[in-house]
């Protein structure tokens, strides 16, 4: 009895002891690496522990971080639990819920570590650098993404858009498409001539993803039909500087109504408003669904690898955008071009982080020019080869290995949410990245996007919208909506703004009778105080040019 | 029910121990893993209650729980003007019961139909099917709700073929499917598992019980009415106690997982307010309120459910 007490007393300190060793944030190991652990609030896929290249990185650098991602929950669920918790992993990237660590302080402060660390420092601009200063004066985080070094190179376009798939143009004799009306008779007299595909699946005509917060989908595309860039959560007009509110715009209801009336004839997929984000997904990766509304990032990677496992890419299944606007003659902003930087998230360390330095010298060492290649291009002779004039080139094997889903996991290790470079190398012939790479990138798209492309007289998918320069200083606006809480009256605002249009948008597409549902919405969205939100969004949008001024 | 009764006052009456250290030592054991057990109990139970403060508090997780300013019935005021709050309530409370009534129900009816199955391997077989739903996750039950009842699911492809309707049904985009799909999905996953206690208490009735029915003339029907039913019927007594106390815990993982912007009016359960509210928004205070809120109309319902029981002279807990 005595034996077994001591034993299990033995083992409950034990136990003990491991939990507040699974506390520590970083540990050293026997091969004298630093492991740091990094949490990122969005979706991502996790890599091999014996990762290849993470390897290699963790030889020349000293480190390894072992990152995970957010499953099943949203960005605000999972930081939440965080805050709740108390204990944060060394690196977090908040995502949307960025604005909630702030106001826990979770963040180390990192702009008196800057200086030391010309990489980093370089990265932003000084105006740039107090665009990311909170509203107490400090930086909490760096911003990853679109910061275009060099000649600027983009080829993708990572945003919203509608994309058709490229056998619907072929059919039609790749019209020219520009409105709204356009784009859905198209869809519609390409579902009446051919109702399957070749294996006798249905073809699905639209379908909106409308799950949580990936509801944009189906709920901003009226900023952009008006010929607005996205703001995300408003739309600025540029000329008298004023917010206007792009829910309740005539073009709104204009493309609800038309929602409404493809809903009614059959066109939008009716599982659209009750589908998971997994649903749909699978649903766009048998290449059934024609058409939609969404952003490349939230696709492309998982679609596009699965139709080219299944040979549906030649068959004309993969996607383009096109400039669609409510009517003709209006210039559309879908892309911008220069780097847009959303101060409203990236990446931060945690006050639970106790090796501060470690930490920003390991980004500094990412953005080096020799592991920013490693992590984006790979190792050479592998992962990519080298032309006798310099320029990097991949084989098609080397491709199809890039897009194998075992390969990426055991072999590259992209380091995807820390800082990182678009635009030209510093040997200046060079893009950072392999599909930015004009010869590469235009090698490496199907056979089918590549006539449509020709058809249209386009190189790139960015082509296929034009480019425009970003609107103003302000630009974009949702990195502050992102940060809004309920601390606030526009952010109570905003919170059940959202709430009714997850609930009611659907309702106005479903209807039977289009104009009661959508008065009936009307009414209810009033009641959710939508001014508080504005004002406090024109506020924000002066604070932000009174800040530029300062600069010119 | 008059020998039920009867066997009821010959409890034992054992005479009171005296508390003296010879005592003590006889049941050292025993008293210190009750000691355990209530160590456990205030530091996993009571202590977090101290938690309650942040309810009444402007909670700031930056500031804690002994720097943030108290703002008193603040937060409970806003709580009760917000219409969305009193919807979850209304969506907890008919979930809770309708679960409460059809599981219930289901249970009893299931355990008596299985007690009268003959066959003793087919008798096995049955309970052993119908409770491995209980230890699959709510995420594969919902799972498979999502798959038959969606718009080229078995349920619409049955019904079409049936000619019953001619256009498969969404049933997730109408808010009035929603209870009956939760209602159902409970009662196919925990039935099976519900009924085992009965099973055990419908073996523990004396078999001369039904005996002496048999030879008082009745039948299958009347033996389960006169003689199993009376039989469980402090079973029964004591679990729909503990169950009413439990109905404002209608659910979390199914109607999150269920859930869509379409039906959320009727979908959203207190705990869903609460995570939205508390964690995501990071408004701990009001989620705070709104758990005291679901704690203390449980405490109530569960002590007017005892008092009654006790009016009526049925088993009860306290």
């Amino acid at each position: 009895m005595k034996k077994k007490c001591a034993a299990g007393m033995i083992l409950a300190g034990v136990m003990a002891v491991s939990l507040l060793g699974g506390c520590s944030g970083e540990s050293k190991n026997e091969d004298g690496v630093k492991e740091f652990t990094a949490f990122f609030a969005v979706p991502g896929s996790e890599i091999n522990d014996d990762n290849e290249i993470q390897q290699i990185i963790a030889e020349k650098t000293g480190v390894r971080v072992k990152e995970t991602w957010l499953t099943g929950q949203t960005a605000s669920e999972a930081v939440g639990t965080l805050i709740a918790g108390g204990e944060y992993p060394d690196f977090i990237d908040g995502g949307d819920a960025a604005g909630q660590l702030y106001e826990a302080g979770a963040f180390v402060p990192l702009d008196e570590y800057l200086d030391d660390y010309p990489n980093i420092k370089n990265y932003y601009t000084e105006e740039e650098w107090d665009k990311l200063r909170q509203d107490d004066g400090h930086i909490y985080w760096i911003n990853q993404f679109q910061n275009i070094k060099g000649e600027e190179k983009s080829t993708t376009h990572n945003d919203e858009a509608f994309w058709i798939q490229t056998r619907v143009l072929e059919w039609a004799g790749y019209p020219e498409v520009h409105t709204l009306d356009q784009y859905f008779d198209l869809l519609e007299s390409y579902v009446e001539a051919n109702p399957t595909m070749e294996d006798g699946t249905e073809n699905i005509a639209y379908t909106i993803l409308c799950e949580d917060w990936r509801y944009y989908c189906l709920e901003n595309a009226p900023q952009f039909l008006d010929g607005y860039p996205n703001d995300g959560s408003v739309i600025v007009d540029p000329e008298e500087l004023k917010i206007i509110d792009y829910n309740t715009t005539p073009t709104a209801k204009r493309y609800f109504e038309k929602l409404n009336d493809e809903y009614q004839k059959g066109i939008v997929d009716p599982e659209s408003f009750t589908q998971t984000y997994d649903e749909y997904i699978a649903k766009l990766s048998t290449g059934r669904v024609l058409g939609m509304v969404d952003q490349w990032w939230n696709f492309a990677y998982s679609v596009n690898d699965s139709l080219k496992q299944q040979g549906l890419d030649e068959k004309g299944c993969s996607y383009v955008p096109l400039p669609i606007t409510i009517d003709e003659g209006i210039r559309n902003q879908w892309h911008n071009s220069g780097g847009v930087l959303n101060v409203g998230s990236g990446l931060g360390i945690s006050t639970s982080c106790d090796d501060v330095e470690g930490a920003l010298q390991f980004i500094d060492d990412l953005l080096s020019q020799e592991i920013h290649d490693l992590r984006f291009w790979g190792v050479e002779g592998t992962d990519y080869e080298v032309g006798d004039d310099g320029l990097f080139y991949r084989t098609e094997e080397q491709r199809t290995q890039a897009a194998d889903t075992a390969y990426k996991a055991s072999h590259i290790c992209t380091y995807s949410y820390f800082p990182q470079y678009n635009g030209t190398s510093d040997d200046g012939i060079n893009a950072m990245k392999p599909e930015e790479q004009p010869g590469e990138f235009f090698d490496s798209l199907n056979s089918a996007v590549q006539r449509c492309f020709e058809a249209y007289g386009c190189e790139t998918y960015v082509d296929m919208l034009g480019t425009n320069e970003a609107p103003g200083p302000w630009y974009p606006m949702y990195s502050y909506s992102n940060t809004m809480t309920t601390s606030t009256p526009g952010g109570v605002a905003w919170t059940k703004m959202g709430e009714i249009k997850h609930e009611y948008l659907p309702r106005v597409v479903m209807a039977p009778d289009f104009e009661e549902a959508w008065d009936e919405y009307m009414d209810v969205y009033e009641d959710c105080d939508p001014q508080a939100f504005l004002d406090e969004m024109q506020a924000e949008l002066d604070r932000r040019i009174e800040e530029a001024a300062k600069y010119e | 029910m008059a020998f039920l009764s009867k066997k009821k006052k010959q409890t034992v009456v054992e005479a009171p121990v005296k508390l003296s250290w010879k005592e003590v030592k006889k049941q050292k054991a025993l008293l210190i893993w009750s000691a355990v057990i209530v160590i456990y109990g205030v530091i996993f139970y009571y202590l977090p209650l101290g938690g309650w403060v942040m309810a009444f508090q402007d909670y700031k997780p930056k500031d804690g729980l002994f720097h943030s300013a108290f703002i008193g019935l603040e937060k409970f005021q806003q709580l009760f003007s917000d219409a969305t709050f009193l919807r979850v309530i209304r969506n907890t409370l008919a979930m809770g019961v309708i679960n409460l009534a059809v599981t219930f129900v289901a249970a009893i009816a299931f355990a008596i139909l299985l007690n009268e199955v003959r066959t003793k391997g087919g008798k096995k077989v049955v309970q052993t099917i119908s409770y491995l739903p209980h230890f699959l996750s709510w995420i594969i039950v919902t799972g498979i709700l999502h798959d038959m009842l969606s718009g080229t699911g078995i349920v619409n492809e049955i019904l079409v073929n049936l000619n019953i309707i001619d256009q498969p049904i969404n049933f997730f985009a109408h808010k009035q499917y929603f209870w009956p799909i939760v209602a159902f999905a409970n009662v196919w996953k925990e039935t099976g598992w519900n009924a085992i206690i009965y099973l055990a208490a419908i073996t523990s009735i004396d078999p001369s019980l039904y005996e002496a029915a048999s030879i008082d003339g009745a039948g299958r029907w009347a033996k389960i009415k006169n003689v199993t039913l009376p039989g469980i019927r402090p079973t029964i007594m004591i679990l729909l106690l503990m169950n009413v106390g439990n109905v404002l815990n209608a659910g979390f993982e199914i109607q999150y997982l269920l859930g869509n912007g379409l039906v959320q009016s009727v979908s959203q359960t207190i705990d869903i307010y609460v995570l939205n509210w508390g964690i995501s928004q990071g408004d701990f205070s009001l989620g705070t309120a709104a758990g005291i809120f679901k704690s203390v109309v449980s405490i109530i319902l569960i002590v007017i459910a005892n008092q009654i029981a006790k009016h009526n002279g049925d088993e009860r807990l306290f």
